[in-house]
């Protein structure tokens, strides 16, 4: 942008340069502004709030005490305090953290187990039936998910469509009772999460260039040597895309582990809608949601070192 | 060989009988779209026979996939893979059948030398020119010492001093090597001096195969004679031996042929303007002076524009001008007489 004044200026005098390149300089922050007050206003600013509620005490009907600084809800996320004002470690919401670690991971690899192979297969089709198979994975985003997960409830329940189906197959006796566990909010999330997983790689692979498949065969791959040499590095960025887009709302889903989950299996998003809601503690529910982002944050630097150098990955 | 279905069934490969010996260096040349890629995927194995089958070494090659078959191919756009750096893909197919690293290495750092790429090898294709990914496709084949190498107009994208030099380089490495060469080009005068053989190509057919010589010297075809060099033909009536021109004149055949209408092929640099007016009558249109060669167009009465090509050799400059009358003289060993 900067380059075509400069070559105005070289011509120009003392004072018509200053106003050419006040002009310019206007011109920039005009063309930033809106980007920059969405990012501002609804980005920064409510995290500025969060981060200071998190250090002020809880009022008593929700809210916070404004002027009261503690570093309570960031001490209670690790200790109970007794009744001496004594310290003990406590785990409850490191292993609710943790869980939610685990259900996102897991939720990560078994779409990723499952979305790269029906990318690949949607890559490979003629352009109509590609366009069309597109189009059915992306048909759910039309209902809400809210209804599609108590659609599950009905699937999942005891007496319900899967349990009897087994039961016609004679591969069940007794219930079935995976409802309101773990495994059935897992199921859930893979549900839920697998267009994100599947639309980021169908891209990369779209965008491939197939003659290289035909030159990994040439040079003696097979088949899944060169999925592995060719392939998949080709479509690097489209599965980390993939990962990202659901690993990170994976982990702060809240009504996915609400309505299939009991309580054993409660994740970081319903721990941080109670303190919102019901247990009235919103500095807490703010110190957990940076916790949190804090995490998320490691492992996306984890991840950035571990690759930096390979340059071509994301 | 026939492509897709129905309505968008296009045949393009028809009929074609080709045997392609040992360490050969086997040309196929004819016009964009007669089929020549198709045939080299045919034989890697990209695409399946509808019809017919391909062996080689007496080996039937039906069914086995392109990573079973031990030919390569350099593909006409390249096909290097984009994240792996040079090195990496010379190596690619070595590491493929499970080679030693230190052969691998060793093969890599011969085939840099081959194709003037030394200290490129940690570059991506991407960085490259044309020409140099041209070699390293080059490269990236070759390191596999494959039976067959079959390249797809590989030279097309080098400058004509680089294309000289590589064409020398195939050359030396064809002899060295023992591999059979199975090479793609529309270049005739690349055809004519790398090959053995040539097999030009029509439509999806094979019009002629034979050695350059055979296929310049005794084209079958107005089509081989036309796509290969520069080509003067002549309508005639062949009759008892003789064949009889338009004008009046006459000529012996050279090779016995059934009486009927003809067309004569002659080379432009096999006839000869005479220097007493004798032969075939002539009316100069233009004289072109080409350094080496001085070329006359000349009319003939009820023919197509006819060149002659002569050298200049000292003494032997003719002063002939636009709008003389002149003699045409057809040695019967010039004439090439075709079936149409
Ligand atoms: N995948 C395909 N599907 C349908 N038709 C095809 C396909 N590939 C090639 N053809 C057709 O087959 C014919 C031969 O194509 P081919 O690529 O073999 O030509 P070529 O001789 O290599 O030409 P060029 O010199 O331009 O590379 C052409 O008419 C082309 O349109
Ligand atoms: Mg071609």
């Amino acid at each position: 942008m900067a380059t075509p004044s400069r070559e105005v200026t070289s011509i120009a005098g003392g004072s018509a340069r200053r106003a050419l390149e006040r002009r310019d300089l206007l011109t920039r922050w005009a063309l930033i502004l809106p980007a920059g007050l969405v990012l501002v206003g609804l980005m920064l600013l409510p995290m500025l709030l969060m981060a200071l509620m998190s250090w002020l005490e809880p009022g008593s009907f929700g809210g916070v005490r404004w002027g009261h600084y503690t570093p309570e809800a960031y001490i209670k996320f690790l200790f109970d305090r007794n009744l001496d004002d004594s310290l003990s470690l406590n785990t409850d919401y490191l292993s609710i953290f943790s869980r939610s670690f685990g259900l996102a991971f897991i939720t990560m690899l078994i779409t990723l187990l499952i979305g790269f192979p029906v990318s690949l297969y949607i890559a490979l089709q003629t352009p109509r039936r590609r366009q069309w198979l597109i189009f059915l994975v992306t048909i759910p985003f039309w209902t809400n998910l809210l209804v599609r997960t108590y659609a599950w409830i009905l699937l999942l329940r005891n007496g319900g469509l899967i349990e009897s189906g087994l039961k016609q197959m004679g591969l069940l006796q007794g219930s079935l009772d995976l409802l309101y566990t773990p495994i059935a909010v897992q199921i859930g999330l893979v549900y839920a999460f697998l267009p994100f997983m599947v639309l980021p790689i169908y891209t990369s692979l779209e965008k491939l260039d197939w003659r290289l498949l035909e030159a990994a065969f040439d040079l003696y791959a097979n088949r899944w040597k060169a999925l592995w040499r060719v392939v998949l590095p080709l479509a690097a960025p489209g599965v980390i895309a993939g990962c990202i887009l659901v690993f990170v709302p994976a982990l702060g889903t809240y009504y996915i582990p609400e309505l299939l989950g009991g309580a054993k299996s409660l994740m970081i998003g319903n721990l941080i809608q109670q303190q919102f809601g019901a247990s009235r503690d919103w500095p807490f529910g703010a110190a957990l949601s940076f916790a949190l982002l804090a995490l998320v944050l490691l492992f996306m630097l984890i991840y950035a070192l571990r690759f930096r150098g390979k340059g071509s990955l994301l | 060989m026939v492509y897709g279905e129905g309505s968008e069934r296009v045949r393009a490969l028809d009929r074609i009988s080709l045997e392609i010996g040992h360490n050969e260096f086997f040309t196929l040349l004819g016009p964009s779209g007669c089929g020549k890629t198709t045939l080299l995927r045919l034989i890697a194995g990209f695409e399946q026979p509808t019809e017919g089958s391909i062996r080689l070494y007496g080996q039937p090659l039906e069914g086995l996939p392109p990573y079973r078959r031990p030919v390569n191919t350099v593909f006409q756009s390249y096909a290097l893979f984009p994240h792996l750096s040079v090195a990496q893909n010379i190596a690619f197919g070595l590491e493929m059948l499970g080679k030693p690293r230190a052969e691998i290495a060793q093969v890599v750092r011969e085939m840099l030398g081959l194709v003037k790429l030394v200290g490129y090898e940690n570059r991506r294709p991407a960085q490259l020119s044309g020409g140099q990914q041209q070699r390293v496709a080059l490269a990236r084949a070759l390191a596999n010492r494959p039976k067959v190498l079959l390249l797809d107009e590989s030279l097309s994208a080098l400058d004509l001093k680089l294309r000289k030099e590589m064409q020398l380089e195939l050359k030396r490495l064809h002899a060295e090597t023992g591999i059979t060469f199975v090479f793609v080009t529309h270049d005739q005068e690349e055809a004519l001096t790398m090959s053995d053989r040539i097999a030009v190509m029509q439509e999806g057919r094979i019009a002629q195969v034979g050695t350059p010589t055979e296929i310049y010297d005794a084209p079958n075809s107005r089509y081989v004679a036309d796509f290969i060099g520069e080509t003067n033909f002549l309508k005639a009536r062949a009759r008892g031996g003789v064949l009889l021109l338009p004008d009046g004149s006459s000529l012996p055949t050279p090779v016995h042929t059934p009486d009927g209408e003809v067309t004569l092929a002659i080379r432009p640099e096999r006839a000869r303007l005479s220097a007493d007016g004798s032969g075939i009558s002539a009316r100069v249109k233009d004289v072109v002076y080409k350094g080496t060669d001085t070329i006359y167009l000349l009319e003939l009465p009820g023919q197509e524009p006819f060149q002659v090509r002569s050298q200049n050799r000292l003494g032997a400059l003719q002063l002939v001008r636009p709008g003389d009358p002149v003699g045409l003289e057809l040695p019967p060993e010039a004439v090439r007489v075709l079936k149409e």
